[in-house]
């Protein structure tokens, strides 16, 4: 596979929420990244509803309603409705086939009484655990492949959150290894993408459905949410970031597979991925605080193409429930960063969120446009093996953050910064090299199987 | 961070103003130098040169010596620095693979495995294939002393029961990210009840909350990886689930 060599944008001045160079339309007609920036909304089900497939074909009927009740009774013009599988769901395929069906008749039935464009979004669950299965070739192996199929006369988007590389990445980020993190995202992630994302791609044009994206959740947003806020202990935040930035390196490969986008909501590092592809992202901040915390809460809508809560379980609230209340805020959010590209203000709109997170934080540094573009650039114009641009956009990462005259580093952290450098730094430059190595560091690691990475 | 033009707040970076000068340094744990150089080894996280340091240690000195006098303390002192701030996670691991490399060598030489403290069951709930959690738990009760039995992800309800009836572990964990998982932790609780095994069961990750885990006989609820090690040593004095619970909750 020719890996990208080149950047869809000339300069990260070109990038604005709402706009994608390459928009996608779905099989409904809604069009995403032409213009506006669309809220998607996450319902996840309560416990306890996954005992049967009636009592979750019920859960997400009342979820899904709620959504598109609220998005009437508000006026939201367009939503796109996004169900991330439980692992009952893609454990039994038949499942996620009747909740997709289900999900889209309710659209369509809202569609045609109140003219409100919507599409949906199924996500596959990754069951294919590296400890417990051979990734290549296994039942679950199967089963995933077969959700897809099952989803994708239904869905208009199709998602996975893919797990190649979690055996030695977990192993890693709890070691401070950062050559284990180039490995296990950089290398295998990818390996194993290129390996699964063609045939996500068949099964989806087979069935006119668009082949949406991957995101690093497994991964990068295991390191950010370890790394936590202010007073967490569990990780180095220099860490998370270097993370992203090798995600952005991996989530890619979907989209050289023949992903169009939208990439989903929880690749936090798709504003790399969008500065180098052109196409269309779902973006997650402060409107998913439902999900999970984070430290870059208003950046990450600079560039978004579609606006997410990540997922909100359901339950009453003064406000209603929360499906209805996630899809109002969602709903604001995205319609006052439409209004301000109606009223023409986005420049000054986007330079709000950007100066919001900019120096909050490392995540919100690295993901302000004009680094996500530069961390992009060192992507491509590195594009020899996978590992030699996973190594370059974490140097580059690193180098923004320790040359920026602004931002502020405690102790700790430019310690540890440096240290990955130099760690960095003193790897192999050719990518078989780098394999040897790491294939007899990392032998014994507890389910790793190179040849289920082609290696 | 204030704007420059408005002096607007936007936001403060706590991280910076409240970063302590702790010592990182490593205290004394023994007079004698090559335990000290042991004890140093294993805090710095070096694994390699921590087996040197205890095979070095191990031609003068017994075993049980060199456990008790370096490797135990030597893990105490990073859980001091832990505790101050100077470590991350990652280090305490780090140094937690040092003690266990170190024990290892030193049960070679004994011709038979340390005693410890008791047996602790651990897994990742039915379903659930997310198990860093659980990973960190492992390393910290191993570093603590304990005889850790995992059963690793998506550990059947059946696979979990049976594993504390042969093993009858003074302590199980469960971890789950996703709450649509965790509905096997009172599955396991009730099995456990009905064959009179009145095992605390501290279960915590992802979206595992309090109200969930005290919902059901057995159950604790663990908000941090780092609350293993107390828990498992307030089941080994002979706490019970509900004063574990009435401890550590609520």
């Amino acid at each position: 596979m020719n890996l990208t060599s080149t950047m869809s944008y000339n300069s990260p001045e070109e990038m604005m929420f709402g706009f994608s160079l390459k928009p996608v339309t779905t099989r409904r007609g809604l069009v995403i990244g032409g213009g506006s920036v669309i809220a998607e909304v996450v319902p996840h089900p309560r416990p306890g509803s996954e005992k049967t497939l009636d009592t979750l074909l019920r859960e997400f009927e009342k979820a899904n309603r709620d959504v598109l009740e609220r998005c009437i009774n508000i006026g939201t013009p367009n939503v796109v409705l996004e169900n991330e599988h439980v692992f009952q769901m893609t454990d039994n395929p038949k499942w996620g086939k009747k909740i997709a069906e289900q999900t889209v008749k309710q659209i369509d039935e809202y569609s045609d009484k109140f003219g409100i464009d919507a599409a949906y979004r199924a996500t596959i669950a990754d069951l294919r655990k590296p400890e417990l299965v051979n990734i290549r070739n296994s039942e679950r192996t199967q089963k995933v492949l077969e959700s897809f199929a099952a989803c994708a006369p239904y869905a208009d988007i199709l998602s996975i959150e893919s797990i190649g590389g979690k055996e030695i990445f977990d192993h890693c980020i709890i070691r401070n290894d950062i050559t284990g993190l180039l490995f296990a995202q950089g290398v295998l992630g990818s390996r194993d993408m290129a390996w699964l994302w063609p045939q996500i791609v068949t099964i989806a044009r087979d069935h006119g459905a668009i082949p949406g994206g991957d995101t690093d959740c497994a991964q990068a947003n295991t390191a950010m949410f370890m790394a936590g806020g202010f007073e967490a202990k569990n990780l180095s935040q220099s860490l998370a970031a270097l993370s992203r930035a090798i995600a952005a390196a991996r989530s890619l490969v979907a989209y050289e597979c023949g992903a169009t986008g939208p990439g989903k909501d929880c690749g936090y590092e798709n504003p790399i991925i969008k500065a180098v592809t052109g196409l269309p992202m779902s973006m997650e901040g402060k409107s998913c605080s439902c999900a999970h915390s984070s430290l870059c809460g208003n950046v990450t809508a600079a560039v978004c193409d579609l606006w997410s809560n990540e997922a909100v379980e359901y339950h009453s609230m003064f406000g209603g429930s929360t499906p209805e209340v996630f899809t109002e805020i969602l709903s604001y959010d995205v319609a006052s960063m439409n209004a301000s590209i109606a009223l023409g203000h986005q420049r000054e709109y986007q330079a709000s969120l950007i100066g919001s997170d900019r120096y909050r934080s490392m995540h919100g540094f690295i993901l302000s446009p004009d680094n996500a573009w530069a961390i992009g650039k060192a992507l491509v114009d590195n594009c020899d093996s996978y590992y030699s641009r996973a190594r370059a956009a974490a140097m580059t990462c690193g180098e923004l953050l320790l040359n920026d005259q602004q931002f502020q580093f405690t102790a700790f952290e430019n310690e540890a910064l440096l240290g990955y450098m130099k760690e960095m730094e003193s790897l192999p430059d050719n990518e078989d090299d780098f394999i040897s190595l790491c294939i007899d560091k990392y032998s014994q690691v507890k389910g790793f199987l190179p040849e289920a990475y082609g290696l | 961070m204030r704007d420059r033009q408005t002096d607007v707040l936007i936001y403060r970076r706590y991280d910076l103003t409240t970063e302590e000068e702790g010592s990182s340094t490593t205290r004394l744990v023994s007079s004698d130098r090559d335990l000290q150089l042991v004890a140093e080894c294993l805090v710095a996280g070096n694994e390699d040169e921590t087996r040197r340091a205890v095979a070095n240690a191990l031609r003068s000195k017994e075993p049980l010596h060199v456990i008790n006098s370096c490797l135990i303390p030597g893990m105490k002192e990073v859980s001091r620095l832990w505790e101050i701030g100077s470590y991350f996670l990652p280090q305490v691991i780090l140094s937690s693979d040092c003690m266990i490399a170190g024990i290892e060598l030193c049960e070679e030489k004994m011709g038979h495995a340390m005693e410890r403290k008791a047996k602790v069951v651990t897994h990742t709930a039915e379903g659930d294939i997310h198990d860093i959690g659980m990973q960190i738990v492992n390393a910290l009760l191993r570093a603590a002393g304990f005889d850790v039995v995992t059963l690793g992800a998506d550990a059947s309800v059946d696979e979990v029961v049976e594993s504390c009836r042969i093993h009858k572990p003074i302590m199980l964990t469960g971890t789950a990210l996703m709450t649509t998982t965790m509905t096997a932790f009172p599955r396991v609780a009730i099995r456990l009840k009905e064959l009179g095994l009145d095992i605390p069961f501290v279960c915590g990750g992802g979206a595992v909350n309090e109200e969930f885990v005290t919902s059901f006989d057995l159950g604790i609820w663990g908000s941090d990886a780092s609350q293993a090690e107390g828990m498992a040593n307030d089941a080994l004095s002979g706490l019970d689930w509900r004063q574990l619970r009435s401890k550590w909750n609520g």
